[in-house]
């Protein structure tokens, strides 16, 4: 047993006022503003719209701006150590869109093209290039991404069962957020002034910021700063307005402060999330009033007035900006702010300025829309009191299963069984009806196909426990988004030379706007995250509940789903483009804690980033075989196996899957799962459902002219082959 | 102005996507925004939009929008008296 404290050893940035920490403290200590009219792209608007954009890096039409953008940030990061880091989280909204908003302009139906389209496609991009072989994370909550992949990060430092992880945030300007937040009348057209008595929205912009993180027990001779705390909150209340009193947002402040040990009254600094609009600034004040109660306010700022809102990077670059607080005694001043609000509670520093005493503790905060919520807590290497966290060598974690669902082509988990009883395929896209059973037409008139689905899931899953025991934290991994309204927004914008969009379309083509949805109707306050990692979305939610919500005594939900779209899907999902069938469809689980009692148990036991580098299977098999405790326990303790291997990963998942059996001498039934359920990417959400119904029934349906369909009171696993190895155990 | 109404109410049907609402449900002179029909600042948004697109009508401050989507017949009123349908409609009365 001993005790993990966390680090930043390293980082990186770039955003519209400098490249690189040099660059960018100069910036700051000058208030260089750096919000143009946008000139990256043509737009509609004339004269154009104020942006924050990197006018050093050209606009390309061969490589989405995110994933270069993250990419500078992550080479400054990585640039003192040559070895590769345990895990990559990095949190991003925008992806590829980019790129794919102008291949879908020009009609382009190459499929090749899209192949960096996906959110989850920046972290791999990353971890390809750092050589990144473990758990890799992507976070879509929104604007508060960068925090939320940062606390992820966190905590899995504090587990002990990696030692460095590559985290941040990512995110650049597009016609989706250019346009969308135009259409919510968001923008400042004379550009973001936070927290000004005439501020009328913000500024859309772009950025990255990234930190290598490091467990110790000491601070290391290279530390910069201490990243000691982290809290995650959903405001519950609306899919694009914050809670009217900041409630949300009090509580993530709060929550971080707990989780980092100290008080309100040792906060020297708070980076403010501000972007500029009336609600949000007006919130985040008031929020911030009732953190310090009669106690006064620290130094705050925001610095959206300087370089915008750069969406799943500003919390990661708050945090840097936080950090320069805490270890260089710059606070950045409040950019744009000239004439204070007396409706707000609070007066940000509007210029530069050295704080009277050193900084010991900062606060980073990141809000955004769903509701959610990211605040992290920055400390100095050495001033800090922090005894870190108690890590111990304990037994994996499970959560209790304590409700099911799932939904694909066939129906419902009963329809779904009775064609396997029959060893016939379910796939097939999700028929309407299935959500109609949850939900009115009133009530779904906003919600496309996908948040239809994962609402109806979770309801389902739920049951009548939704009644006196809500789920407090949501976790739901989705490859794709709400495709329906993507692909809507984008029609609607281009068949109209770019005048009109839907800002109802915008706000659902958010990826963790269905998850927003969920809280609001169960009134989970606690965190909501939406992973997306491509097929593996659904296992990153698993993990991703069990770093955050592993030893709550609340209840939580986790959903995996996604949504066949005609156009986007087989342009975006290379194993959909090759499958006959077009699918969709996904799953539910309703889980407690392990001492819940209940018919089985679920945990994530391996994620790895494996690529597709045939020379290193035998590593990464001899990886999934330890995760799992040993070729002895996985003969042991289940009774059969559902395999996952996407239609693309075929040839290299089919070898993986091989090089597993020959290692393991697995005697009993593999069942190749995704022949049933057809090909999208979170199929394993169905899978999962699948072995709850398995363990609790005992069985497996149908008959095999080999193997006997009794479980005989063993456990289910799940593995997924392909660019990731993952592993899922479910346990009676 | 009974005409424009009337397709007033079918467009911010098929906008908002009430399919459960028929015209005859729609009062004209009930409250449009937080009313019995649920409709919020998104839904709004979303006819701005729409009026902007089908009759060049620009409504770009919360003050004026709440003039205007006071009820179906003070919207269909300014779009009578501001949109480009609008002007040509009134030309022919």
């Amino acid at each position: 047993m001993h005790r993990l404290r966390v680090f930043i050893t390293s980082m990186g940035i770039i955003g519209p006022v400098g490249q690189g920490i040099g660059e960018t403290i100069d910036s700051v200590q000058k208030s260089t503003a750096a919000i143009k009219p946008l000139h990256l792209f043509p737009a509609s608007h004339i004269p154009p719209l104020p942006v924050g954009q990197i006018t050093a890096v050209p606009w390309a039409t061969d490589m989405p701006r995110t994933h270069t953008l993250a990419l500078m940030a992550s080479r400054d990061a990585m640039k003192d150590t040559c070895e590769a880091p345990d895990a990559v989280v990095i949190g991003t909204t925008t992806g590829g869109i980019s790129l794919t908003e102008e291949l879908l302009k020009s009609q382009i139906q190459d499929v090749r093209r899209y192949a960096l389209h996906s959110a989850g496609s920046v972290a791999e991009y990353i971890a390809r290039h750092v050589g990144c072989n473990g758990p890799v994370l992507t976070v879509s909550t929104a604007c508060s991404s960068g925090n939320t992949a940062l606390k992820i990060a966190l905590e899995m430092l504090r587990s002990g069962k990696v030692n460095r992880v590559l985290a941040g945030g990512a995110d650049s300007l597009c016609r989706l957020t250019y346009y969308g937040f135009d259409s919510l009348q968001l923008v400042d057209v004379k550009g973001a002034r936070p927290f000004d008595f005439n501020r009328r929205g913000m500024s859309v912009g772009e950025g990255a910021a990234m930190f290598l993180l490091t467990a110790a027990e000491t601070p290391p001779e290279n530390a910069i700063a201490e990243l000691l705390g982290g809290g995650l909150s959903c405001d519950a209340y609306h899919p694009a307005a914050p809670h009217p009193q900041g409630d949300g947002a009090l509580c993530a402040m709060q929550k971080a402060i707990a989780d980092a040990g100290i008080s309100p009254d040792e906060i020297g600094y708070i980076h403010l999330h501000g972007t500029g609009t009336v609600d949000n600034d007006l919130t985040e004040a008031r929020a911030i009033r009732s953190l310090f109660g009669d106690l006064p306010v620290p130094p705050c700022s925001s610095t959206k007035g300087a370089y915008g809102h750069t969406m799943a990077a500003s919390g990661a670059m708050g945090t840097v900006m936080s950090i320069f607080g805490v270890t260089r005694g710059i606070l950045p001043g409040n950019t744009g702010l000239h004439d204070p609000d007396p409706a707000l509670p609070l007066t940000p520093i509007s210029v530069p300025t050295q704080p009277e005493a050193p900084v010991r503790f900062a606060l980073s905060n990141a809000f955004g829309f769903g509701g959610n919520n990211a605040v992290l807590v920055i400390g100095h290497p050495t001033r800090s009191k922090n005894t870190g966290t108690t890590v111990a060598a304990t037994p994996p974690v499970f959560f209790s299963v304590l409700g099911s669902a799932c939904l694909g082509g066939a129906g419902d988990i009963k329809c779904i069984i009775e064609r396997m009883a029959q060893d016939e395929p379910f796939a097939g896209t999700v028929p309407p009806a299935e959500f109609t059973r949850y939900l009115s037409e009133r009530h779904a008139r906003r919600m496309k196909r996908l948040t239809r689905m994962t609402l109806s899931l979770a309801i389902a899953a739920c049951g009548e426990k939704e009644a006196t025991d809500s789920p407090v934290s949501v976790f739901f991994g989705t490859g794709w988004g709400g495709l329906s309204e993507t692909h809507d927004f984008l029609e609607k914008l281009f068949e109209s030379d770019e005048r009109f969009t839907s800002p109802t379309d915008f706000i659902g083509s958010v990826h963790n706007a269905s998850a927003g949805h969920v809280a609001i109707h169960f009134k989970a306050g606690g965190p909501n995250v939406t992973t997306t990692g491509g097929n593996c979305s659904f296992e990153q939610a698993l993990m991703s509940a069990d770093l955050l919500a592993g030893r709550d005594r609340d209840p939580l939900l986790v959903v995996g789903a996604d949504e066949y779209h005609p156009t986007l899907s087989p342009l975006f999902d290379p194993s959909v483009a090759i499958s006959e069938t077009p699918s969709d469809g996904g799953g539910a689980l309703y889980l407690g804690p392990e001492t819940t009692p209940s018919a089985c148990r679920i945990r994530t036991a391996c994620l790895d980033y494996a690529g597709t580098d045939e020379q290193d299977i035998p590593n990464r098999i001899g990886h999934l075989v330890e995760q799992l405790g040993g070729v002895q326990r996985i003969r042991d303790q289940f009774g059969t196996i559902l395999v996952g291997i996407p239609a693309f990963h075929r040839d290299i998942g089919q070898r993986q899957l091989d090089a597993f059996l020959s290692a393991s001498g697995y005697p009993r039934r593999i069942i190749d799962y995704r022949r049933y359920t057809g090909e999208f990417a979170s199929a394993s959400a169905v899978a999962a459902v699948l072995a709850v119904s398995f363990v609790k029934a005992d069985e497996v349906p149908g008959t095999h002219p080999r193997y006997p369909t009794p479980l005989g009171g063993c456990g289910v696993l799940i593995l997924g082959f392909g660019d990731y190895i993952t592993a899922m155990e479910v346990l009676p | 102005m009974d005409q424009l109404i009337i397709e007033l109410k079918q467009k911010i049907i098929e906008t908002l996507n009430l399919i459960d609402i028929t015209l005859e449900d729609m009062d004209q002179d009930a409250q449009l925004i937080g009313g019995d029909l649920g409709l919020d600042s998104i839904d709004v948004l979303e006819l701005v939009m729409m009026l902007e697109k089908e009759y060049g009508v620009e409504i770009d401050n919360k003050e004026l929008g709440v003039k205007v989507f006071a009820s179906v017949t003070s919207l269909a009123e300014y779009v009578f008296n501001n949109g480009l349908s609008g002007e040509t409609r009134a030309k022919t009365v």
